[in-house]
């Protein structure tokens, strides 16, 4: 009975930004915001998840996140939100019903497992549970769609950090998996740091500016080439910063246009080398600071942290995920950088999904009908009988 | 020399150089901004009842869920389950103290030489502030940079 196992599972990608959530029968995901905001126009109430759809003036808006870090640190926060997103105001989920699909952060802490085991099994009362990372699913979706490939390198860039996960044989190698401390929180504040000191106090607006830099915001593929080229301001563009009467999201005007002159009751902010700067610490984490390698050199580390005779598979198999690998250039300068770092004789072939933001989920709605699903899950029964043990036993993580 | 060219000579009268340990306090500050989720204060916190409706707000979410069994409250999980960071990282180093791990997962310094990027303008800097060790790459941004960030942290 494939349709009525297929409606059993809900899959839920819980990101430290948004939560990709829905059954696993669903084309796609639900992306609702995993937080919980206040708005400084409307003080009788707060906007969880995606709630904030129904305010009205997005200016100046006051995060509460679940997430520092990219741990779950707030449960009351983690707490409302799910409640909300399971709840008839959002996707009406009769959890006792169903069974779970759930990804956690690479190198989760213990006490937050344990806290995940007591939701799941004790609040919400899934059947049965599978708890993952987003690259395991990832790596799952790309043998679906690659079989012939023995090993998969994920790049998972999203918001609190990126990380380099390395899988041989459909299983994860842990102890060369890596982390990179910029994701697009580090982004977004970066870039309202500059655009504060040079042109415009925007530090109070997250949210415009994280919009800001999803629609100007590129990767170079010749950063120094570029930053000489910007000087005479060829790849400068005005931002249309929003007012909430007319206009709900900030837009980027045509080359033409950007001539620096807000028209009307316009307010502008010229994107200059700050379009390419502020992606380029992915690449270059030292260039505010960090001392961490930037991705390539990080890729070329971890795969040679693998045993020899999987390198040439990791380097022809690179698939990216997350929020940030949606950047213009960001999969062709991985290939470009890559390609200058690795033994010649290997091939370099990076992927880029079409959605890297669901691909994982869409990795785990698949998963939820292979038939592996059960071996893999706890289900309450074994809680009951085992508590947190159970998880500990079943689950990689 | 002009006349700001004079005004800053006597302002480096009064201007002390900046020791290496305030340097890297001031970068790190500046690294530790970039965690923060807001910069301004919460805009509902002189509302005495939003606080209060916050932490009772969708305890019950459906009927029939309350009616079958009692649903523990936020504060439960709140009180439960809450730890900073900084708690996590140290309750880690205890229980899972072998690699791999968090701390052991974070990536490598890099090896390729640093880039040096003047504050103000974001353009390739050759100069560096002699008080304060920022970067900067014309005269003007010199000015710019001595008339804002760098005189909060003169005498
Ligand atoms: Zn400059
Ligand atoms: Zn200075």
């Amino acid at each position: 009975m494939p349709v009525a196992s297929v409606s059993s599972t809900f899959v839920l990608d819980n990101g430290a930004c948004s939560l990709k959530a829905g059954y696993s029968s669903w084309s796609s995901p639900n992306v609702i915001p995993n937080s919980i905001t206040k708005a400084k126009s409307e003080k009788r109430r707060i906007f969880i998840g995606n709630q904030i759809d129904e305010c009205r003036d997005l200016s100046s808006l006051y995060f509460m996140l679940p997430f520092q870090k990219g741990y779950l640190t707030n449960w009351d926060y983690q707490k409302q939100i799910w409640d909300y997103m399971y709840g008839k105001q959002c996707l009406n989920v009769d959890t006792p019903s169903k069974n779970l699909v759930f990804t956690e952060p690479y190198f989760n802490f213990l006490s937050i497992q344990e806290g995940l085991s007591e939701l799941f099994f004790e609040e919400y009362r899934f059947k049965n549970v599978f708890r993952t990372h987003p690259g395991d699913l990832t790596c799952y979706k790309n043998k679906m769609e690659h079989p012939e490939e023995p090993c998969c390198l994920v790049v998972d860039s999203g918001y609190s950090f990126t990380h380099i996960v390395p899988y041989v044989d459909g299983k994860r190698v842990r102890n060369a998996t890596k982390r990179i401390d910029v994701g697009g929180k580090l982004l977004t504040n970066h870039l309202k740091e500059i655009i504060s000191y040079r042109q415009l106090h925007v530090m109070d607006e997250t949210y415009v500016m994280n919009a800001c830099r999803e629609d100007c915001c590129y990767v170079s593929l010749d950063f120094e080439r570029d930053l000489t080229k910007a000087e005479s301001r060829t790849e400068s563009r005005d931002y249309v910063l929003p007012d909430f009467t007319n206009l709900r999201r900030g837009f980027m005007k045509s080359p033409e246009a950007s001539n620096g002159r807000p028209e009307d009751s316009e307010q502008i902010i010229r994107m200059n080398n700050e379009r390419f700067a502020v992606p380029e610490i992915l690449f270059h984490p030292s260039d505010i600071g960090i001392q961490q390698m930037g991705i390539p050199e990080t890729i070329a580390h971890v795969i040679s942290e693998c045993p020899e005779e999987t390198q040439r598979w990791l380097y022809q198999n690179i698939v990216l995920t997350g929020g940030l690998a949606k950047m213009p250039g960001f999969r062709e300068r991985i290939l470009k950088d890559v390609r200058e770092l690795a033994p010649n004789e290997f091939k370099v072939i990076v992927r880029l999904p079409e959605d890297p933001i669901s691909y994982a989920w869409q990795g785990g709605a698949a998963l939820a009908d292979d038939p592996i699903f059960r071996e893999l899950s706890v289900s309450k029964l074994d809680y009951q009988e085992r508590g947190h043990q159970a998880c500990v036993d079943k689950y990689y993580l | 020399m002009s006349g700001a060219g004079s005004k800053r000579a006597v302002r480096d009268v009064n201007r002390r150089v900046m020791d290496q340990a305030t340097r890297q306090r001031r970068a790190r500050k500046a690294l530790e901004s970039l965690e923060q989720d807001n910069f301004h204060d919460d805009p509902h916190a002189d509302l005495v009842m939003s606080k209060k409706a916050l932490s009772l707000f969708q305890d019950h979410p459906e009927e029939e869920r309350k009616a079958k069994r009692k649903s523990r409250t936020t504060e439960y999980y709140k009180q439960r389950f809450r730890k900073n960071f900084p708690q996590l990282l140290e309750e880690d180093a205890v229980q899972n103290p072998n690699p791999p791990n968090y701390l052991s997962a974070q990536t490598l310094n890099s090896l390729q030489p640093a880039r040096h990027f003047c504050a103000v303008c974001g353009f390739s800097s050759k100069y560096v502030c002699v008080v304060c060790g920022t970067r900067y790459c014309s005269r003007r941004c010199q000015e710019t940079h001595e008339e804002t960030r760098c005189l909060k942290w003169t005498a």
